[in-house]
């Protein structure tokens, strides 16, 4: 009988491993084919490669005023982006959390905000620069509206996490419902969503990068010109300042998020 | 079974037995899809500054009663009529504690205040000046003035228990419902939580009930005894009436007296 027992458990947990390990070589393999991975054509390509970076020295610095402006622009944009993402997602975060608001209120909400998750930034960056022109604004509405798919859903599931007891004991104290949100639950996850948004602050920065492609500020812009007219060196000044500024504000917003608590 | 609605000898002078402060009628107790009774309470009468101890076996419906007079359970069938039952007339105290922890003590017990203050006013923190001085007054009396400005997540369980005992006397609660308040505490603090949670209900004219799971502490701090079995009250005498025949009754066991009653020190 149990040694019965201690076999079955035995084959049940190899046939879930082998099933795992199967799915996971046919996976690779299938994804391999689409992507057309040629190993061949990437050694061979070596030399086109120390080219590319060759042109690239010396960086021209006579750009770097133009390109540091341009950052510091799409820095504006991810942080503005951001700070709206913030406030509509706290609302979104509320009504999409389910021990908050009822089924029917909670549901469409989830769903609404999984849309907006699934919408490129750069897609709606060109939807509103048709609708409000060339410049800043229509990225800095591209970067809200998408992050608030992703940060609404943080917030909620944040305020899912709140304890019931701590807000039962403000119930008998007399809170009221906005009370019991306001003491109940959003003192207990404040350092969450804090941390959330400082992490959806870093992912805006870099997606703003390529907002200037389509026409929606930023440094973008001039990724796209330097690129298209062949001038390497600028590039080269470009990147360089690119990553500087990414390294730094990453973590700045790590080490605050860490001090969070 | 045995009803009791009187007065302990000893604090007689803080018991108003004419005043009906809760009131039990035919209460029965479900829970969602289960159509047995965890609950089944006649008939009940607790009068306006009574301390009830509540005992009885884990699953005999203890927390559950509490949780219905409180409000978060909603009765079957029956009722419970709790006298002057506004908003935040009824202070928990919940085992775990159940404080805001990133708060400060102050600031803890001063949710006490919320069911008094507009809602406006208190998302910003404007308290009035008599809500901060009514806060105080009661930090004061659980003796934790020296720690009014420390976030509660750095207590000790004890000093935790105290905060939540100044929130309920903040609340000027007419009842205080006491969950089993000691079982995460040793044996010393509890008998200073329960001493302080008995003197301060007193005080300030409050009925206290709470569920205990040592009938010893419930007969050295409690006028009234009521046990409680699968939901029913089987015994429900005044303290010190209660014996070792009583617990065999209340528990469905062979008690021996020494494991009982050993801890009246």
């Amino acid at each position: 009988m149990r040694t019965d027992y201690i076999r079955s458990t035995k084959s049940r947990v190899n046939i879930q491993r082998i099933l795992t390990f199967f799915i996971l070589i046919i996976l690779f393999f299938w994804s391999s084919r689409g992507a057309d991975v040629q190993p061949t054509k990437l050694f061979e390509g070596l030399p086109r490669m120390a080219d590319f970076f060759s042109r690239m020295v010396p960086p021209d610095t006579s750009v770097a005023k133009t390109v540091f402006k341009s950052m510091v622009e799409t820095i504006q944009i991810a942080l503005f982006g951001t700070f709206l993402s913030a406030i509509i997602s706290f609302f979104a975060g509320i009504l999409a959390a389910e021990n908050i608001t009822p089924r029917y209120i909670n549901r469409p909400v989830k769903w609404l905000l999984a849309m907006l998750r699934g919408i490129p930034v750069i897609l709606l960056a060109l939807l509103f620069v048709s609708t409000v022109g060339l410049g800043p604004f229509p990225g800095v509405l591209a970067i809200a509206l998408h992050s608030t798919g992703m940060l609404g859903k943080f917030y909620s599931e944040a305020m899912e996490n709140a304890q019931i007891g701590p807000i039962e004991a403000l119930e008998s104290a007399g809170a009221n419902f906005v009370q019991k949100i306001r003491f109940g639950i959003l003192s207990q996850v404040a350092p969450d969503l804090a941390r959330d948004t400082l992490f959806r602050f870093e992912l805006n920065l870099r997606e703003s990068l390529v907002l200037g492609l389509v026409g929606a500020g930023g440094i973008g812009f001039y990724i796209l010109l330097y690129i298209r007219s062949f001038q390497y060196e600028k590039v080269a000044t470009l990147t360089l300042v690119v990553l500087v500024a990414v390294v730094i504000i990453e973590q700045i917003s790590i080490s605050i998020r860490k001090s969070l608590r | 079974m045995e009803v009791y609605i009187g007065q302990d000898k000893n604090r007689s002078s803080q018991s108003y037995p004419d005043l009906a402060e809760i009131e039990v009628r035919n209460l029965k107790v479900r829970y969602p899809g289960d159509d047995r009774d965890v609950l089944n309470i006649e008939d009940l009468i607790i009068p306006k500054g009574q301390t009830l101890g509540i005992i009885g076996s884990s699953g005999a419906g203890k927390t559950t009663f509490l949780r219905t007079i409180g409000g978060f359970v909603k009765p079957y069938s029956g009722s419970v009529t709790v006298t002057n039952n506004t908003r935040g007339n009824i202070g928990f105290i919940f085992q775990n504690f159940n404080l805001i922890g990133r708060g400060t003590v102050f600031e803890n017990v001063l949710f006490g205040r919320l069911g008094k203050t507009s809602t406006i006013k208190s998302i910003f923190g404007m308290f009035s000046d008599r809500d901060k001085d009514i806060a105080f007054e009661a930090i004061k009396e659980v003796n934790l003035t020296s720690q009014i400005d420390q976030r509660t997540d750095t207590l000790s369980g004890g000093e935790m228990q105290r905060v939540a005992i100044a929130r309920a006397i903040a609340q000027e609660a007419g009842v205080i419902l006491a969950d089993e308040p000691v079982s995460n505490l040793d044996p010393a603090l509890s008998h200073e939580i329960l001493d302080l949670l008995v003197q301060s209900s007193t005080k300030h004219r409050a009925t206290l009930i709470i569920n205990l799971h040592q009938p010893a502490l419930a007969k050295r701090y409690v006028q009234r005894i009521i046990g409680l079995r699968k939901g029913k009250i089987v015994f429900d005498k005044e303290s010190s009436l209660l014996d070792n025949s009583h617990l065999n009754s209340i528990y469905e066991t062979e008690f021996e007296s020494s494991i009982m009653f050993e801890s009246k020190n």
